[in-house]
């Protein structure tokens, strides 16, 4: 943007003497005629830094400054089009509120600037006293999705090897790991299965609890090329996509166990089972058939809130179909059910025999940039190359691929992300790492998770930006961002595609991966986990050996053979022909359970503990919207973004609002059982039910995770964010 | 610049079928998007009377606003002055509930009014249809801002002029796609030709919810609705309603030309009734030269005054360039001869002893047929129909009001009321006061109607003067009416002596003061037409 220059005296009022007037344009080969402010020198070939869609793009480089971007036409992802984030992503790039050099707090209670041989001392002393004083479990790492996989890769390898640490997890945990865990329950190992071409083929799509349009843009095409499909939308709201849906089932919220259910009794009935492939490649149908005899079309209908024809339809849509497509998000994940219900969407997908070919797949969109790769690589809810903590076999082949002792490896996976909260807060986890992860905005339950963060020895945060968490450390580390390192992604269809750096990091700003170099020297085991590494492409030479043979098998791929075909989807074995490696998974029907065959889960749903009553009438949902990331960090400093949504505010429907006596534009006070946001701004829409609300959780300043309940699956231990009792008042 | 292929859907009867490659996402679900061409407009030549436009499939929209990014990055152009937005809008009832979205820049009109409304010539309709702004012709008046019925314009406060969509003209003139269209995802939107003859008989489709009728302008981008857009669909920020600006340069110009052209003409009834009585000659009172100085220097004042509203001051005569078309440059015409006359009618009575002869009478009769077509002009231009309460006979009735309601006075205050006959003097008041009730006539007329009509922005202006200007116009009201009685108390004392001067200099601030509230009210409680915003608004 033009610097906001006032004009002075008299020739500024008569308008003389302010700009030219003529806005400058130039050409330019590949952008075209382009803003002469926005012409590179150069064009950087990179993937977008913010979701799991992973679309290519080129940042436009002039005096080591991203002075634009444009959609990558040649990516086979996004085809040239970028999404307003990612068209503005230049922007993240010298924006405000970078960290630029370490800083440690000082006896005074101040965060004061440091070196980096002071930082990486006080990380590595501070947490290496607190483990000799307090043993393995006092010390933990919260990661991110948003990290190259190279550096999940050596991360990963510190932690565990380096440092010694149990307890090692990401925000991954509070997006995608219901998803993880449904997979791995259904196939015995995570994976999604499907490719977005499969958009393009299917000729049924539903999308559960997955707004496209608004989260994940350049998927929204996709299905609108799709001219044959029906699409059905199941959410409980009137998202952007539920808008361009033929049927859209707006369920009432968790009910859609219910729903599931009574489809899978609905195609039992009308005999829309693939029988064969449920016979060679299942098992567990019989139990299902009985567990899912019981709900019949009128008791589903009532229970979701749906009409029983709209549920028979869309039932028979996806059954008769001969390529169905399940696309879900949040709306499964962020449930304390959210395990139990992807393995429902898989069921579904399996007596279908909606697997394994083109057009058809029970698919996880996934949330953030790199979360595929911290989950293949990084080492949190299972080892390198989905190998199984448990599994003395798998810790066995992975200390013999690092050339280390099996025994240094954990034999289980360790706390989870709410579980290492709850340990600071007991006061078993005494030094805790943060990286590239905001929790107090995105947490649930902030009152409860503030009170964790103030009761640490020692709090490690690095990060690109100034946020709530930095400000709470007790050593700040300042990282480089998308744009300004090298590695790859991988997208939510297991594509791995290259990230570059365009522009060098702000001052003394290093890249992720270099921190966690300098860590290992301090450590002194740079050598034994990092041998020869000096670059990010040399991790993820050792990090394809390491996946070979496994399901997310990298062994065939190499940077150069990404830039070749723009982006090659594992598995990629040594020798696999296809450049641009494999689209899907499971063609063979074979699944990595101990039987081979895929489990079909019985489920059923349970009752909400924090269900609305008199004292917390509304059902409050949680989400995002189009404009921002997660917690705005980045986005938050993008103008023209934060023009477009620059506050929170709560969705109410009609009926409710005319009850509250509050009217567009008015503000509300919100409480729930575990804390009060004030001052939301209210938006009278008839896209939510009476009785259910809606805020975006972007917002540090208006923070609806002071209103969450901090619950979790039990087995994925993924946050349920979407309901949540509110009490709302006008001010 | 080839970035994406597109598949190109000839327009019946051209020729350019197969000019680009198949494509990868082919358009849009079941609704397939007509003349997007890959390159640009320059596969699809005009033929005579066809011009460029924007089409817009608002099925197609899925609301993502890559569109306003791409747009801000192609043009600079900073986040509160976004050239395309893209508007919410929502019908029906959950769960049948039904959202759209409504991205829209220039309309490239066919009639564009922000062309016809432009004193200085700074826009011109190119021959592709493009409606292009040419800064280094704009003054800054920001009159196209009010003259489009989409709001399109938006001034820039520190180049101190307007700017607008141009439809990446450079870039189309380069065979490239605009922004905009290029970086949609769902290739909602495009540029292709329309027959402008055709497209004036049957415009149906340049109308969508929460859209000023095209017609006003005939704008030309195409919009293709969803079928059943329910009757109820309302743009998200239609409780954005905020007083506009209150243009304080106008407000002055606007009053004090009113009160100027008051003054002249009661001066020159005075005159031309002989309702004066002279006395020794050469005493050089100045006589009726009083009234008629204080008149000229109020226009004066006000000329002065309407400079600071322009941005760009210094390129002032500009104004003056479209006397053919713009109701401003006429206004500013009228004003600038007002002046003159009225300076040479002062200094015509000054010449003379009190009152002056046949050719000063002359003087004094043009000066007031010029002033009463220069206030005449200057309610004119706020008859536009891009602000429907402005839109009014109320509005030129209130500047003549304001006239009437004055100029008595002032001119009362500039002379020696002894030599005036006192049926003259109480004549007078009898006509202020008259002026101020058929003022007051007028704005009980605002209230009735604003309050009565249903559309937005009547409703609107309702919502602003029963609510957030409630104290203010009710204020207003007062005000004027306290200059009512203070008229009538003037008229209970003798009339030349010092206590009836007293009472009516009172009046007279009072009702100025009445008046100068009424005209910022005219100013920020209007609603304009615009195009559809988003919930926080854009500006």
């Amino acid at each position: 943007m033009p610097p906001r220059s006032k004009g002075n005296g008299v020739a500024a009022f008569l308008g003389l003497g302010t700009r030219a007037d003529d806005a400058e344009y130039e050409s330019d080969e590949r952008g075209g005629v382009m803003n002469a402010s926005r012409r590179p020198d150069e064009w950087v070939r990179t993937t977008c830094g913010y979701c799991a869609v992973g679309c290519g793009m080129l940042v436009g480089v002039r005096d080591n400054k991203a002075v634009s971007v444009m959609g990558d036409p040649d990516h086979p992802v996004n085809r040239g089009r970028l999404c307003p984030k990612g068209l503005s992503e230049h922007h993240t790039l010298g924006a405000d509120g970078r960290l630029t050099a370490p800083a440690i707090r000082s006896a005074d209670g101040n965060q004061e600037r440091a070196t980096w041989g002071e930082a990486v001392d006080s990380v590595v002393g501070g947490f290496r006293g607190i483990l000799r004083e307090h043993g393995p479990d006092s010390v933990a790492v919260l990661s991110t999705g948003q990290l190259v996989t190279e550096e999940f890769y050596a991360l990963g390898k510190l932690a565990r090897l380096g440092f010694g640490l149990r307890h090692y997890d990401g925000n991954t945990t509070l997006c995608m790991s219901s998803a993880v865990s449904g997979y791995k329950a259904s196939f015995g190992s995570d994976g999604p299965p499907g490719a977005y071409e499969d958009l393009e083929t299917a000729d049924c799509i539903m999308l559960v609890g997955a707004n496209i349009a608004d989260n994940h843009p350049l998927l929204a095409p996709r299905v609108m090329a799709n001219d044959e499909a029906t699409l059905i939308v199941v959410d409980p709201r009137v998202t952007k996509t539920a808008t361009v849906a033929d049927i859209h089932l707006a369920v009432r919220p968790r009910t859609d166990i219910t729903l599931l259910n009574g489809m899978l009794k609905l195609l039992i009935d009308e005999d829309l089972v693939d029988h064969d492939y449920v016979a060679a490649h299942t098992e567990g149908f019989a139990e299902l058939a009985a567990h899912v005899a019981s709900y019949d079309l009128d008791r589903v209908a009532a229970e979701c809130g749906v009409d029983g024809g709209a549920i028979r339809r869309a039932t028979l849509a996806f059954g008769r179909a001969e390529r169905a497509f399940i696309g879900w998000t949040m709306g499964v994940n962020h449930s304390v059910q959210g395990t139990q219900t992807v393995t429902l969407l898989n069921t579904l997908c399996l007596v279908t025999g909606n697997i394994g070919r083109a057009g058809a797949a029970p698919f996880s969109i996934t949330g953030q940039c790199n979360a595929m790769g911290t989950r293949e690589a990084g080492g949190t809810a299972s080892l390198p190359g989905y190998r199984a903590w448990d599994s003395p076999a798998d810790r066995a082949e992975l200390g013999e691929l690092w050339g280390i002792d099996p025994e240094r490896l954990p034999a289980g996976r360790g706390r989870a992300y709410p579980d290492i909260i709850d340990g600071v807060l007991d006061g078993t986890i005494k030094g805790l790492w943060i990286i590239a992860t905001n929790p107090p905005v995105s947490f649930p339950n902030r009152g409860r998770l503030e009170r964790a963060l103030a009761n640490l020895d020692l709090l490690v945060v690095q990060d690109g930006f100034e946020t709530p968490t930095t400000a709470l450390a007790d050593v700040v580390l300042p990282a480089a961002i998308w744009g300004e390192k090298d590695g790859t992604y991988t997208n939510a269809e297991r594509r791995v595609s290259r990230v570059r750096r365009a522009v060098d990091p702000p001052g003394e700003a290093l890249a992720d991966f270099d921190i966690f170099l300098a860590m290992a020297d301090a450590l002194g085991v740079r050598d034994e986990i990092y041998p020869g590494w000096k670059e990010p492409e040399d991790a993820f030479a050792e990090w394809s050996r390491v996946s070979a043979g496994r399901l997310c098998d990298y062994s065939g791929i190499t940077w150069e053979r990404i830039d070749a075909a723009g982006g090659v989807q594992w598995p990629c074995p040594t020798g696999t022909e296809e450049l641009g490696g494999s689209p899907r998974l499971y063609t063979d029907g074979v699944f990595p359970t101990p039987s081979g065959r895929a489990r079909l889960l019985c489920v059923t749903a349970e009752p909400f503990s924090d269900a609305p009553n008199e004292r917390f009438p509304f059902m409050l949902n949680t989400g995002r919207t189009v404009e921002h990331w997660h917690t705005r960090t980045k986005t938050g400093r993008v103008e023209i973004l934060e023009r477009l949504a620059p506050e929170g505010w709560v969705e109410i429907n009609p009926a409710d609002a005319t009850r509250l006596g509050v009217h567009p534009g008015a503000r509300v006070r919100m409480r729930s059982r575990r804390g009060l946001v004030e001052g939301v701004a209210v938006r009278v829409t008839a896209t939510v039910r009476e009785g259910e609300v809606f805020m975006p959780f972007h917002y540090d300043e208006l923070c609806v995770n002071r209103l969450t309940i901090d619950e979790f699956d039990p087995v994925s231990r993924e946050p349920n964010y979407k309901q949540s009792a509110v009490h709302i008042e006008a001010m | 610049m080839t970035l994406v292929s597109e598949a190109v859907t000839p327009e019946p009867g051209s020729s350019e079928a197969g000019t680009s490659q198949p494509v990868a996402f082919t358009p849009t679900r079941r609704r397939p998007v007509h003349g997007v061409t890959e390159r640009g407009p320059d596969l699809l030549p005009l033929q005579a009377g066809e011009q460029y436009r924007f089409s817009f499939a608002m099925d197609a929209c899925v609301g993502c606003h890559s569109c306003e990014v791409a747009c801000a990055e192609q043009n600079d152009t900073p986040v509160d002055q976004a050239w395309r937005r893209v508007g919410e809008l929502e019908g029906g009832e959950f769960p049948d509930t039904r959202r759209f979205s409504l991205s829209m820049a220039c309309n490239h009109c066919v009639d564009p009014t922000c062309l016809s409304g432009c004193p200085s010539n700074a826009y011109e309709k190119l021959g592709n249809g493009i409606v292009a702004h040419h800064p280094d012709d704009c003054i800054g008046c920001q009159y196209c801002i009010w003259n489009c019925p989409y709001e399109v314009p938006v001034f820039n406060p520190i180049k101190k002029i307007v700017s607008k969509c141009d439809m990446c003209r450079p870039r189309i003139e380069e065979g490239q796609s605009p922004a905009c269209v290029l970086a949609c995802p769902t290739h909602a939107i495009g540029v292709e030709k329309v027959d402008v003859a055709a497209w004036r008989a049957d415009h149906e489709s340049a109308d969508a919810p929460g859209l000023p009728p095209a017609d006003i302008t005939l704008s030309t981008t195409r919009i293709s609705l969803p079928p059943d857009v329910p009757a109820d669909t309302r743009p998200a920020n239609e409780h954005r309603v905020r007083p506009e600006d209150p243009h304080w340069p106008l407000v002055v110009l606007t009053l004090l030309t009113q009160l100027s052209l008051g003054t002249v003409a009661t001066t020159v009834v005075l005159e031309m009734t002989g309702a004066t009585t002279a006395v020794s000659q050469g005493h050089g009172d100045g006589g009726l030269a009083g009234p008629a100085v204080g008149a000229f220097l109020a226009g004066f004042v006000a000329l002065a005054a309407s400079l600071l509203h322009l941005g760009r001051p210094s390129r002032a005569l500009k104004a003056l360039r479209n006397l053919r078309t713009s109701w401003l440059s006429r206004e500013v015409a009228l004003f600038s001869a007002f002046s003159v006359l009225s300076f040479g009618y002062a200094a015509s009575l000054a010449a003379s002893s009190w009152n002056g002869g046949a050719l000063t009478s002359v003087l004094g009769v043009v000066a007031v047929l010029v002033g009463v077509a220069g206030v005449y002009a200057s309610a004119r231009l706020y008859l536009v129909p891009a602000r429907p309460v402005w839109n009014s006979r109320r509005t030129p009735a209130a500047f003549f009001a304001t006239a009437v309601s004055t100029g008595p006075l002032v001119a009362l205050l500039c002379l020696d009321r002894t030599r005036v006959r006192p049926s003259a003097v109480a004549m007078l008041i009898v006509v202020a006061a008259l002026g101020t009730i058929a003022q007051l006539g007028v704005q009980a007329r605002l209230l009735a109607v604003v309050r009565s009509r249903q559309d937005h922005q009547h409703q609107g202006t309702a919502q602003l003067l029963d609510g957030e200007l409630h104290g203010s116009f009710r204020g207003r009201i007062a005000v004027s009416v306290v200059g009512l009685c203070l008229l009538a108390s003037a008229a209970t004392v003798p009339l030349g002596g010092a206590a009836a001067g007293g009472r009516l200099a009172t009046a007279l601030v009072v009702i100025v003061l009445g008046e100068l509230a009424g005209r910022y009210l005219f100013y920020v409680s209007v609603v304009p037409y615009r195009m559809a915003d988003g919930f926080f608004g854009s500006r």
